[in-house]
C-alpha cells in the first residue's frame, strides 16, 4: 500500500488523502501538486483521496529560461 | 521623438510592458547576480520553471520564490524539457496553480540534441492550452506554416528561435526570420533562444521584431550584470533604429558631402 512521490515510494498515509500525505512530507512552500498527472488545487487537498500506486508529483518554483 | 519612445511599449494578450526584453533566470552563479542582472536589464517579464525539489536543498524553491517576488516583475512560466503535448499541458496547469498566471511559455521539444521545437506537439498543446484559457507564448522555429498553425490555434504571440537554445550563435536563418516578420506584421514576435551577443538582439530589433527573450547570454557572461545592461541598451537601440526607419541600402557610392560648390573643380593634376 504505497504511493509514488516524485518517483520514490512512500507508505499510503492514514487517512488516505493528499492532505495527510502533505502533512507527513511537509514540503517547503510554495509548491504545487499533481496526482496522476492532474494538478490538484490547494483547496482540494483534504478532499483528494489517494490510492495505492498513485503517482504524486510535488514541484516548486525553479530557475528557467 | 521622446514622447514616441515613451509610448512605445510591448503589448501581448492585452497587457502592455515598458520593456521589450524578457530575461531567463537560470544558470546564474548566485541569486545576487540574478537580482542585479534583473535590476539593470529592466526586463518586461522573467521566465521560470517548475521542478521537483532536490534532496539537500530544502528551501531553495522558497528563496527563489522570495527573489522573484521582490523583483515585482511579471512571471512567464515555461514548460521546458517537455517532450510531448500532454506533458506540456500538465506542466502548464501546474504552473498556473503555482504562479497564479495564465501566461505560459510553451516548449515542446522534438529533438534532444539541438532542443528544436516539435512542431506537431507544439500545435497540439497550443490548441489545448488556448481552450483552457492560457495565454500561450510558443517557442517555435521560423517556419511560416508552423507559425500560421499556431496563430490559427489562438496564439497571440510567437517566439521564433534565432538558433538552438544556449548556443549563442545568433540568427541562423536571417532571411526566414525577416520573411516571417513581413508575413505576420500584426502579431507580436519575440525572438527566443540562440541569442549570444547584444548585436544579435539589436539586429533582430532593427528588423522589426517586438522583443527578445534570452538567458544564457547574460547568465554565462564573465560579468552577467554588465552584460544584462548591454542587452538592455541593445534592445532599445535596435527598436529605436526600427522606428526611425533605416536608410535604403545603395548599390553604388553616394557622396554624403554636397558636390555643388566644391572649389578647385577644374584645377590641373598635381603632376602636370
Amino acid at each position: 500500500m504505497d504511493v509514488i512521490v516524485n518517483g520514490d515510494t512512500y507508505p499510503l498515509p492514514e487517512p488516505p488523502t493528499l492532505a495527510a500525505l502533505l502533512r507527513s512530507l511537509s514540503p517547503s512552500v510554495p509548491f504545487v501538486v499533481a496526482r496522476n498527472d492532474e494538478v490538484v488545487p490547494s483547496r482540494a487537498y483534504e478532499a483528494c483521496h489517494i490510492d495505492s500506486g498513485d503517482r504524486i508529483d510535488i514541484v516548486h518554483p525553479a530557475a528557467g529560461g | 521623438m521622446e514622447g514616441r519612445q515613451n509610448d512605445d511599449r510591448l503589448t501581448a494578450y492585452g497587457q502592455s510592458f515598458p520593456s521589450r526584453l524578457l530575461l531567463g533566470t537560470a544558470r546564474y552563479d548566485s541569486p545576487a547576480l540574478l537580482a542585479d542582472a534583473i535590476r539593470v536589464a529592466d526586463p518586461a517579464m522573467l521566465t521560470v520553471s517548475l521542478r521537483r525539489q532536490l534532496s539537500g536543498s530544502k528551501d531553495s524553491g522558497q528563496a527563489f520564490w522570495n527573489l522573484l517576488r521582490e523583483t515585482q516583475r511579471p512571471i512567464l512560466p515555461n514548460t521546458a524539457g517537455c517532450l510531448t503535448a500532454r506533458e506540456a499541458v500538465n506542466t502548464a496547469c501546474m504552473a498556473r496553480e503555482l504562479f497564479q498566471t495564465n501566461l505560459i511559455k510553451l516548449e515542446v521539444i522534438g529533438d534532444e540534441i539541438n532542443l528544436q521545437p516539435d512542431p506537431f506537439g507544439l500545435v497540439e498543446a497550443a490548441v489545448e492550452l488556448v481552450k483552457r484559457g492560457f495565454q500561450v507564448f510558443p517557442y517555435c522555429t521560423e517556419d511560416w506554416v508552423l507559425c500560421r498553425r499556431l496563430m490559427d490555434a489562438g496564439c497571440e504571440v510567437l517566439m521564433p528561435w534565432a538558433a538552438p537554445i544556449g548556443t549563442g550563435q545568433g540568427p541562423r536563418n536571417p532571411r526566414a526570420l525577416r520573411e516571417l516578420r513581413e508575413r505576420a506584421p500584426q502579431i507580436p514576435l519575440i525572438v527566443d533562444a540562440g541569442i549570444g551577443l547584444p548585436s544579435h538582439a539589436c539586429q533582430v530589433m532593427e528588423w522589426g521584431f517586438d522583443g527578445v527573450l534570452l538567458n544564457t547570454a547574460v547568465s554565462r557572461a564573465l560579468d552577467p550584470v554588465r552584460m544584462a545592461s548591454a542587452f538592455g541598451n541593445a534592445v532599445k537601440a535596435g527598436r529605436n533604429a526600427f522606428l526611425a526607419g533605416p536608410m535604403i541600402v545603395q548599390d553604388v557610392a553616394v557622396p554624403s558631402t554636397p558636390e555643388i560648390g566644391r572649389p578647385f573643380r577644374s584645377a590641373s593634376p598635381l603632376s602636370a
